[in-house]
Formats: C-alpha cells, sequence, structure tokens
C-alpha cells in the first residue's frame, strides 16, 4: 500500500495541476473571498447583510463554500487522466489489485484535498480579517466561531476532491465526468430545486449538505420564497459534515468496487 | 524471479463480448527461452488474448496463467511479466524520468533502476522532457523501459514494431534476442510479417479468435519444396512421381510452378539431381525452396486454408 500511495503522490506532484491547485485556492480565498468582503455583501446586487451580521458572515462564508466544485473537478480530473493518457492498464500491470490502486489514490487525494481546503480557509481567514481591520467593521461572529466556520469549509473540499475522484472512477471518461460533477453541482442541483416535491430534498442533497455545513440557508430561504410553501430546513451542520463525508465514502466505495471486474482496454 | 524460466499458458480461453466472440476455445503454449510471434490479422483477437494474460480483461471463460499462476496471482507482477500494450501510455505533462519514476515506486523497484533503464534505452537525453514532444521511437522505448523496471522473466509485447523505422527494429530484434538467450518468455503479437520475420522461433497463429497453428516455425513451415528449371519437365515429373528410389511409401508431390519449371515435395535436392542424370533428363536450375513465415501465414490464414 505504501508503495501505491508513493506512486500517487509522485505522479501528481509531477504535473502542473498540483501548483494550479494550491494557486486557485490562494486566488479564491484571498483573492475573490477577499474581494467581496471588501466590497461588502450589503452592495451585492441583490444586497445581502453585512459581515457586521451573523447572516452576512455566513452567506459569505457560504458562497465561499460554493468554489468546491474546483477541488470536485480536481478529483475527476486527475482519476480520469489514467484513462484518457492510457496509463490505467500500466497502473493495474504493476498493481493488479485495483482496489488497492483506487485506495491509494483515495488517500493521495484526501492530503491534497485537505492542502486545498487549508490553503482556501487560510487565505480567506487572512484576507477577511484584514478587511475588517481596514473597513473597521466588528464582524457578525466571534473570530473563533469564524475560524470554525473556515475550517468546515476546509473539510468540504476535502470531500468534494474525494466525490470527485469518486465520479471520475465511476465514469472514466474526462469530460463526461467533470461535466457530471460541474454540470450537478451548478446546474443538476438547482434545477432539481425547481421541481417541486423534489427540493424539499436539497437538505440531503450534497448541496444542501454543503450549505447546512455553514449554516448557508441562501439557496434554502430562496426556495422556499419560491414557492411559497412551508421552509426548506437545513440539517444540523454536525449532520451536513456527516452526509456529505457518507456521499464521498459511497462515492469512494462504488469507484473502489466498480472497476475491479471491468475489462480495460 | 531472476533466472526462472516460466511459462505461458493459455487453456480454452474464451471472451465474448455481447454477440461477438473476440477468442475462441484458444489454447497454447509460450515457452521460454525462445521469442514467439503471435500472429493474426488485424481484428484476429491478439490484443484481447494477451490483455486476458494480464488480468486486464476477464475472460468469458477459460484460463490464462504465468509460470502456473493467473496474473492476479503473481506475488510480485512487475519483477514476473513486462507489457506493453499502448504505443502512447504516458501522461503527456510528466517527464520521461518522472513517467519511470511513478512505476518504479508502484512496483517497488529502486530509483536505480530508471536511471539504468533510460540509458540502456538510450533516452538519457530525454529524460528531462515531457512526453508530449516524443517521437514514437522514444515513445515504443519508454514503454520498454516501463515494462522492464522490474527485471521481468517475461515479456508481452502488442505490436512493437509499429511506427518503428527499420534501425529501430533492427535494434529490437537484438535487444529481444538477447532477452530470449537469457531465458526469458518473449511473446510480441504482429500483423506485419516482414518485421518479425528473422525474429521469432516459434509462432502462435490465430484467425477470428481461433488458433490455426501453433509451434516452431521451422516444424509449422513444413520441408523445403525443390524448384526445379526443365526443358523436360513433363518427362521429369513422371519419373518423380513413379519411380520407386523413394522409399519411404509416400510418392513425392510435383506440381507444375510455371513453363518448365516443377515444384517437388517430399524428395530433396540431390535425390532429384540424382534421378534426372539416371533418366537422362536436362536440368538447368535447382533451387531449395523455403517457406518464409509470411507464405506461411498467408497459407494459414486465408479463408481457403481454412475448411
Amino acid at each position: 500500500m505504501n508503495h501505491l500511495i508513493r506512486a500517487e503522490f509522485r505522479r501528481l506532484l509531477a504535473t502542473r495541476m498540483w501548483g494550479g491547485l494550491l494557486i486557485a485556492a490562494a486566488v479564491l480565498g484571498g483573492g475573490m473571498f477577499g474581494a467581496m468582503a471588501l466590497a461588502g455583501p450589503e452592495n451585492f446586487d441583490p444586497p445581502m447583510p453585512g459581515l457586521d451580521t451573523e447572516a452576512g458572515l455566513r452567506a459569505i462564508l457560504g458562497i465561499l463554500g460554493y468554489t468546491a466544485f474546483v477541488p470536485a473537478a480536481a478529483g475527476a480530473l486527475a482519476v480520469t487522466s489514467e484513462y484518457r493518457h492510457h496509463t490505467a492498464a500500466v497502473t493495474f500491470l504493476f498493481a493488479p489489485r485495483r482496489g488497492r490502486v483506487l485506495t491509494a489514490k483515495l488517500a493521495t487525494y484526501a492530503v491534497v484535498g485537505l492542502a486545498y481546503g487549508l490553503v482556501l480557509a487560510g487565505t480567506a481567514a487572512v484576507a477577511l480579517f484584514a478587511v475588517a481591520a481596514a473597513r473597521d467593521v466588528s464582524l457578525g461572529l466571534p473570530a473563533t466561531t469564524v475560524l470554525a466556520l473556515l475550517g468546515r469549509i476546509a473539510v468540504a473540499m476535502v470531500v468534494y476532491l474525494l466525490l470527485g475522484a469518486g465520479m471520475g472512477a465511476l465514469i472514466h471518461h474526462q469530460i463526461a465526468a467533470l461535466c457530471v460533477v460541474i454540470g450537478y453541482l451548478y446546474v443538476g442541483e438547482p434545477v432539481l430545486m425547481m421541481i417541486p416535491g423534489v427540493n424539499t430534498l436539497y437538505p440531503i442533497l450534497p448541496g444542501g449538505a454543503t450549505a447546512a455545513l455553514t449554516d448557508f440557508t441562501y439557496v434554502a430561504d430562496a426556495i422556499s420564497a419560491e414557492l411559497g410553501s412551508g421552509a426548506v430546513h437545513l440539517l444540523p451542520p454536525v449532520a451536513g459534515a456527516l452526509l456529505l463525508t457518507a456521499y464521498a465514502v459511497a462515492a469512494s466505495v462504488i469507484a473502489v468496487l466498480l472497476p475491479l471486474r471491468r475489462d480495460v482496454t | 524471479m531472476t533466472g526462472d524460466h516460466l511459462a505461458i499458458e493459455v487453456s480454452c480461453l474464451t471472451k465474448r463480448y455481447g454477440d461477438v466472440t473476440a477468442v475462441h476455445d484458444l489454447s497454447f503454449v509460450v515457452q521460454p527461452g525462445v521469442v514467439t510471434g503471435f500472429l493474426g490479422p488485424n481484428g484476429s483477437g491478439k490484443t484481447t488474448t494477451m490483455r486476458m494474460m494480464t488480468g486486464l480483461v476477464s475472460p468469458t471463460s477459460g484460463t490464462a496463467t504465468i509460470g502456473g499462476l493467473p496474473y492476479g496471482r503473481l506475488a510480485r507482477p512487475s519483477r514476473t511479466v513486462g507489457a506493453v500494450f499502448d504505443a502512447n501510455a504516458f501522461h503527456p505533462g510528466h517527464t520521461a524520468r518522472e513517467h519511470l519514476r511513478v512505476y518504479a515506486a508502484m512496483g517497488g523497484h529502486p530509483d536505480s533502476r530508471v536511471t539504468a533503464l533510460l540509458d540502456l534505452l538510450g533516452l538519457a537525453e530525454a529524460a528531462h522532457r515531457r512526453t508530449r514532444g516524443f517521437s514514437t521511437g522514444m515513445r515504443q522505448r519508454l514503454n520498454l523501459a516501463t515494462a522492464l523496471l522490474g527485471d521481468p522473466r517475461v515479456l508481452l509485447l502488442d505490436e512493437p514494431g509499429n511506427g518503428l523505422d527499420p534501425e529501430g527494429v533492427s535494434w529490437l530484434r537484438g535487444f529481444l534476442r538477447q532477452l530470449a538467450d537469457e531465458g526469458r518468455t518473449v511473446l510480441i503479437s504482429s500483423h506485419a510479417l516482414g518485421e518479425i520475420q528473422q525474429l521469432v522461433d516459434d509462432v502462435v497463429v490465430i484467425r477470428r479468435g481461433e488458433l490455426v497453428a501453433a509451434g516452431p516455425c521451422s516444424r509449422l513451415a513444413g520441408p523445403p519444396a525443390v524448384l526445379v528449371t526443365s526443358p523436360d519437365a513433363d518427362a521429369l515429373a513422371a519419373v518423380l512421381t513413379a519411380d520407386p528410389v523413394n522409399g519411404g511409401g509416400t510418392a513425392p508431390h510435383v506440381e507444375a510452378a510455371g513453363p518448365d519449371r516443377l515444384r517437388v515435395r517430399g524428395l530433396d535436392a540431390p535425390s532429384v539431381a540424382d534421378l534426372a542424370v539416371a533418366h537422362h533428363l536436362r536440368v538447368h536450375e535447382l533451387v531449395v525452396e523455403t517457406t518464409s513465415l509470411e507464405e506461411l501465414f498467408l497459407h494459414l490464414t486465408t479463408d481457403k486454408a481454412v475448411t
């Protein structure tokens, strides 16, 4: 197993994706999130509560959580590149126990996801506190709570990277896997939310679970308002985290089990 | 595994994809110490068979073993078998060295092996270049280097000659010959006979997924024919088929091979010459004709050969 994990790290570190991913984390965390904080949610269109309110702070952190498509796409890309570049056959020649190969990949990507999440959350924290100090805004939540929420976002990034990797291992085809992963998060799930009845499932879908992680109720409230029906309630944060992890585990287990018997041509 | 002599044994191997039978009830043995050519027209099931030998494709029925074990049960697969399937199995962003280092780690082989193979296969200067810029010949050599990382006793190469220039083919010949002489098992598939003609000792010929012939080239080709040019061809033919000198019991087979020419099977050249002299028949030319691998292949794989 150690051999396989070492091989996967070598494979990953030899490509440019690794560096690009960490730069993306810093750009999204320090750059995009910092710029949003600097502009202030109260100046968004439509306006949202300001940073000095709990709702405003949670909303802007929820938006940061929405960048989870980046690690999800990275996970899908990393796994499917083996099929795209025909190295899967070579890999399975060196390691015929395919379950162990995918397990090693998932272990490697969990570390990468954590690095991504820490850079994202770290740069976002620096940007947020710097903006608060510069604009002389007192944040709507205590610093420890903000840091805890950012920590949850970092964990969400790990989970999404594994989700992407799991989907990539299931789908094999690179473009299709990217379309499914990003398409679901940004088109599929919002469309599902338009369907009466189905939208009540929002809290237990990946997007809803991510929102629960940061108590980001913006989408849930929008659905409720749109439908004029009863409010859609998110899961408690811990339940959201557990559910999200369950999604990643399910994707990983299917990914580990399914390729075992599939022919590699 | 150094020094082991491992045979590949294919037994009643069948692979069906839906209604299409790619490989049907195939059985043969690939011996160590020789280079075996795996021959058949395109689409005859060679690649599928080789992928089943290495566990990449699971057979519908039957088995393929290497040294008595199925690939998935080999203790250290990359030290036992090296295989090349795709001409282009690298991440384009990896350098040759990085590519080899990934698989060295995976197989538990030391990094010194990477350097040694880059040198051995003439890739040392290209070691730090990304593979996307590699020529076909360089790709083939990098594939071979990957397969050889574990110094395997069995080498499987699927169409290794594709895209190689004559110099590359000649190099490959010498290289594989050396590996076979070290007691390793070498199986190379090909649909192009010319490139492996001088290379293989044994052949396994398949057609539409079924075995057509297997064994040493010399045995499959049969005894050489004798080509005789004589103005008295008709008289000579009568003498050759009638003469009791042929003690073997079976009459020699004689056929016309053009004007004044006969192709004789079942008699050697001296016998043909002696008989001609004994009957005062003129012989202008006497040529021993060995069957080329190409003729053998065409003979075995064209429709009319299968009855």
